[in-house]
């Protein structure tokens, strides 16, 4: 049985405006496996967020095969691609982007309610379970704008991992908080990952890269970087 | 400073030409609908009379089962009033007629008022030249004299100073005249001649009376319900006292311009409240730009704020931006409307044969000038009053943390949902109302009167009593013009009746050989248009014979008695048999008791209004009962002019001082009825649909803002795992719940309204509700289609950018 969860191969990705093309991503090729903790860094506009919205199914490259758990996810359906968004990929992102309207309890059980082989009981369990491990189950019918930022982002935490995905996307997890919220935000993620959640990680803070045991460093759309932060290191193709 | 704003101002609307030309032109049509309709119905129903105390001044009316249709009181009746009734005073009387007046020129007929000598007095206005008439030539047997108007006096008299004392010609007799009115003096409505009431009450019994309009001034203090009140009473004791003439009378006050409203006081109620919602409309689609404005420059605002911007400054630049927009849309909206108002001037006047009331001068009075300003006032305050709250108060510090979308939002989507909700609710509502008075004008206009009217011109004779006082020698008159004219070049069959299908005609109460009325009032038999025709008359006109035969030259003879009914008469009290040879006879305070057998049946005729009721018809010969009042109906064979001139001469050499009047063709005089309510709603269908464009402009404006300004979440959601097809069906739900809050509402106001004016119309309740569910459709679609298409758009954007959306 396979170890690997996302191979890219060959990608690309050009953004047309005005007539002007801008090559995002050049020939990214890449694997992560499950259990992975993968950081990725680099400057800003150096692509990575970009790398992290292909990943995520939230765009489509403009060439190249994307294969996440065994599926050439490449050119699939738009409903295809938001069905495994929906299933294997839980994302966290820098402005938490919680819903303003939904409280704390229903801002992580709305991935949930876009499945349909999950009970209302099950779903509130999933959502009292994925509370109680960013300790926030004590704030459940708060709004989001009565909440701190850290708190915000425990609760996208939550939301991510509520459908026990296969991967999480981070994207720049502390980038809006504080260094306190900020270490307890990457804690979390390192408890996470110790009980085996694969995480893939965008960041240009070097100290939150740290905490992976694999990064890899972006330039101009290319990897110039892939080493192990632990033991291997593997030059960049 | 304030210069400052105003210029901003300027430079942010000179930013965007297209979005200020847009709310300039929306606010006109808000601005300019309102302020007309207010005036067109302040013009005919609210204005003051233009004389002293005009205010005051209340014509007396009587009322037939709770109706309010401008009937005129017994004499008696008035004189009853009039020593009982406190809180009025200066009581006067009078009623209309038509007089010929002959001269050297030929004869023509003008409206004429016969009145109590003190009507001149209740208007405050003095003659011109020579004065008014007195007691003493209101007393039977007087000298006859005349008041003059204006323009008769210019007229005929070529304005000559030396006119009082002059002879007139008027019904064939002599008039002396003693006095000439002021130019635009017509009281009071259009008459052109004003003669001494020769009737006393003290000497005339009541059946022989004529019947009166009674006048009043309403002493300070009192209201015209208070007015009504006492009326009521007087009349309940006098019908106690005079069951056969009185039951199911009353009487009540009215203001001279109010009384033209009758009984469509629903369909005025309807136009006011149509106006005002949409100037709602246009209010809350400028202010929803405005506001989508302010969110935009949220950011910019919030700089301002952390600059130290005092609130009074941000709110005055907003104010700013709405007084500009809804100053000029209300210029451009005031100027079309004074346009329309000249025209409307013109149209009113083709609904008339005389010209319209006196007061009806259209234009901008000072009401409508007012009004215009306090509508200006209140538009600005109510759309700049959302963008200068949004900019005003909030939460300025999250505005500024990028990125953190609070409160804010939330707030800016409930008042999202509550303009959506109200532009549902005014939409449903105005279209509702709007579609039924279409409903009914469509039908009404398009109703068959039962006759052909091609190429037939019309025109009309009224025969003097002075001249023609005998009925042979009325009969005789129509005869010789019948064969005269039917032997002339460009006419072929020549149709004479009292009135013709599709006309007005008398009214009165009939009873039914075999049918039991147990009270003894006239009002309690059943009425019908009773109208005299020439045998030949109905076949010419194409009535069809459902039964029986034509009247022919056997019907001839004052003492022949038979009739020809309607087949809705024929349906309605005779449904199993054959309403052949039954008998009917009409239920006069005389004590008539001649049967008439009926001959035969006609298919159903129309006479008068449409709206109301639509009485059965029973066609007398008109050589068994004539009339004085004719209407002469010519087929032409050539053309309208020659039938003209050949009508006229024919009548001068019958007789010279006898004018015929009206001459139209027969489709004019048809359309001439239904031309009000034509035209009131033409004039509704057009504001309908302003208020169709605005609500689904506006509708669409909010939802797509709405959708717009959560594109970011929907690029959450997407993330998340939500496809399309649940994103759209979410924004759908969501978009049919705003549509269930405003249009459940909307369905219950157009209804309720609707409900009250097919009433009024006897439009069928089916009609209302078949109305009601197409509207519902229709504004049903325009949300959803205001939802899905801003959808659709925000979903065309990948997930990855609409989560980067600002």
């Amino acid at each position: 049985m396979t170890n690997t969860l996302i191979k890219l191969d060959n990608i690309k990705k050009i953004f047309f405006t005005d007539e002007v093309e801008t090559h995002a991503l050049s020939n990214i090729s890449l694997t992560i496996n499950k259990g992975e903790y993968v950081s990725i860094s680099g400057p800003s506009g150096c692509g990575k967020s970009t790398l992290l919205s292909l990943l995520g199914l939230l765009d489509t490259s403009t060439s190249g095969q994307y294969i996440l758990s065994t599926h050439d996810v490449s050119s699939i359906s738009k409903k295809q691609r938001a069905h495994i968004r929906n299933k294997e990929i839980g994302f966290i992102f820098q402005s938490f982007n919680l819903i303003s309207d939904l409280d704390v309890e229903e801002n992580v059980e709305l991935p949930l309610t876009y499945r349909h082989d999950l009970t209302k009981v099950q779903r509130k369990e999933m959502v009292k379970n994925a509370l109680e491990k960013v300790n926030m189950a004590h704030r459940a019918k708060h709004f989001p704008s009565q909440l701190s930022g850290g708190q915000q982002q425990r609760v996208a935490v939550a939301r991510a991992i509520a459908g026990d995905p296969s991967i999480i996307l981070a994207d720049e997890p502390t980038g809006n908080l504080d260094s306190e919220n900020a270490q307890a935000v990457m804690a979390l993620l390192a408890s996470l990952h110790a009980e085996g959640a694969t995480i893939c990680m965008v960041t240009h803070d070097p100290r939150s890269a740290e905490r992976a045991d694999r990064n890899i460093d972006i330039l101009d759309g290319q990897i110039v970087s892939d080493k192990s932060t632990s033991k291997n290191s593997v030059e960049a193709a | 400073m304030i210069i400052q704003d105003i210029n901003y101002a300027f430079r942010l609307l000179s930013k965007k030409p297209a979005f200020t030309v847009l709310t300039t032109l929306v606010m006109a049509v808000g601005i300019g609908v309102s302020v007309y309709m207010f005036s067109f119905f302040n013009t005919i129903l609210y204005k003051d009379l233009p004389f002293e105390d005009g205010a005051s001044l209340v014509v007396i009316n009587a009322s037939v089962n709770g109706t309010h249709d401008n009937e005129k009181l017994s004499l008696h009746d008035f004189n009853e009033i009039k020593n009982n009734v406190n809180g009025l005073s200066e009581f006067s009387s009078y009623y209309n007629t038509d007089v010929i007046v002959s001269s050297k020129d030929g004869a023509r007929r003008f409206p004429a008022i016969i009145s109590e000598p003190n009507m001149f007095a209740l208007t405050r206005v003095k003659p011109l030249l020579g004065r008014s008439y007195n007691q003493a030539e209101s007393n039977a047997g007087a000298e006859k004299v005349v008041v003059i108007g204006y323009d008769i006096w210019q007229n005929q008299f070529a304005g000559n100073d030396n006119v009082i004392d002059k002879l007139m010609r008027l019904n064939g007799e002599n008039y002396r005249v003693i006095g000439v009115m002021p130019e635009d003096y017509f009281f009071p409505n259009i008459a052109q001649l004003w003669l001494p009431n020769t009737e006393n009450v003290a000497q005339i019994s009541r059946k022989d009376a004529n019947s009166v309009h009674g006048l009043a001034h309403i002493v300070d203090g009192n209201s015209i319900a208070d007015i009504d009140g006492q009326l009521n009473l007087v009349m309940q004791r006098i019908k106690q006292q005079y069951p056969e003439t009185n039951n199911g009378l009353s009487a009540y006050a009215v203001s001279i311009p109010g009384s033209g409203a009758s009984d469509g006081q629903p369909v005025i109620y309807t136009m006011h409240i149509v106006a005002i919602l949409i100037l709602i409309l246009a209010s809350i689609n400028v202010g929803n730009l405005l506001l989508s404005r302010a969110v935009e420059r949220s950011k910019e605002t919030a700089i301002r704020v952390a600059l130290g911007a005092p609130r009074s400054r941000l709110i005055s630049q907003m104010l700013w931006e709405s007084i500009i927009i809804c100053s000029l849309g209300g210029i451009i909206g005031l100027l079309v409307m004074a346009w329309g108002l000249e025209v409307t001037e013109t149209i009113v006047a083709t609904f008339f044969t005389d010209p319209p009331a006196f007061w009806w001068k259209f234009g901008l009075d000072s009401y409508t000038i007012t009004l215009f300003f306090i509508i200006v006032f209140s538009t600005i305050i109510v759309t700049g009053l959302l963008p200068a709250w949004k900019n005003s108060g909030g939460d300025f510090n999250a505005v500024l943390r990028d990125g953190t979308r609070g409160a804010l939002s939330k707030k800016s989507g409930r008042v999202n949902k509550m303009l959506v909700i109200s532009e549902i609710f005014i939409s449903m509502t105005v279209l509702i109302a709007a579609a039924v008075m279409v409903f009914a004008s469509y039908t009404q206009s398009r109703a068959d009167i039962g006759a052909e009217t091609k190429n037939i011109l019309n025109a009309s004779v009224v025969l003097p009593n002075s001249k023609y006082p005998s009925e042979q020698e009325q009969v005789q008159f129509v005869k010789t013009l019948t064969s005269l004219i039917e032997n002339s070049t460009g006419i072929g069959e020549v149709i004479i009746a009292s009135a013709l299908p599709g006309n007005f005609s008398y009214e009165t109460s009939f009873a039914i050989d075999g049918f039991e009325y147990t009270e003894q009032s006239a009002l309690s038999y059943p009425v019908m248009n009773y109208v005299a025709v020439m045998p030949g008359s109905l076949d010419k006109l194409g009535v069809e014979l459902k039964q029986g035969r034509y009247f022919n030259s056997g019907d001839d003879g004052l003492d022949k008695k038979s009739v020809i009914v309607t087949e809705s008469f024929a349906i309605k009290y005779f449904n199993e048999t054959s309403a052949i040879g039954k008998r009917v006879r009409t239920v006069s305070s005389d004590n008539n008791i001649d049967w008439l057998t009926i001959v035969g049946v006609v298919e159903t005729t129309l006479h008068g209004e449409r709206e109301t009721q639509n009485f059965p018809s029973v066609y007398r010969p008109f050589t068994q009962a004539p009339r004085n009042k004719l209407t002469i109906a010519m087929k032409m064979t050539a053309s309208q002019a020659l039938a003209t001139k050949t009508l006229r001469k024919t009548m001068a050499s019958i007789d010279a001082e006898l004018p015929s009047f009206k001459i139209e063709t027969y489709q004019q005089s048809v359309e001439r009825i239904t031309a009000p309510i034509t035209f009131i709603s033409n004039l509704t269908a057009l504001f309908a649909l302003a208020a169709v464009v605005l609500a689904a402009s506006g509708i669409y404006g909010v939802m797509s803002n709405t959708i717009n300004q959560r594109t970011h979440e929907i690029g959450i959601k997407r993330a998340l795992g939500a496809d399309e097809q649940l994103i759209t069906k979410e924004f759908l739900l969501a978009g049919l719940k705003l549509l269930l809050w405003g249009g459940i509402p909307g369905l219950l106001a157009g209804g309720f309204m609707g409900f009250g004016m097919s009433q009024m119309f006897g439009t069928d309740h089916s009609v209302l509700i078949i109305i009601a569910t197409l509207m519902t459709i229709l504004v049903g679609s325009v949300v959803l289609l205001a939802t899905y298409l801003p959808t659709q758009r925000a979903l065309i954007v990948e997930p990855s950018q609409a989560l980067h959306y600002q």
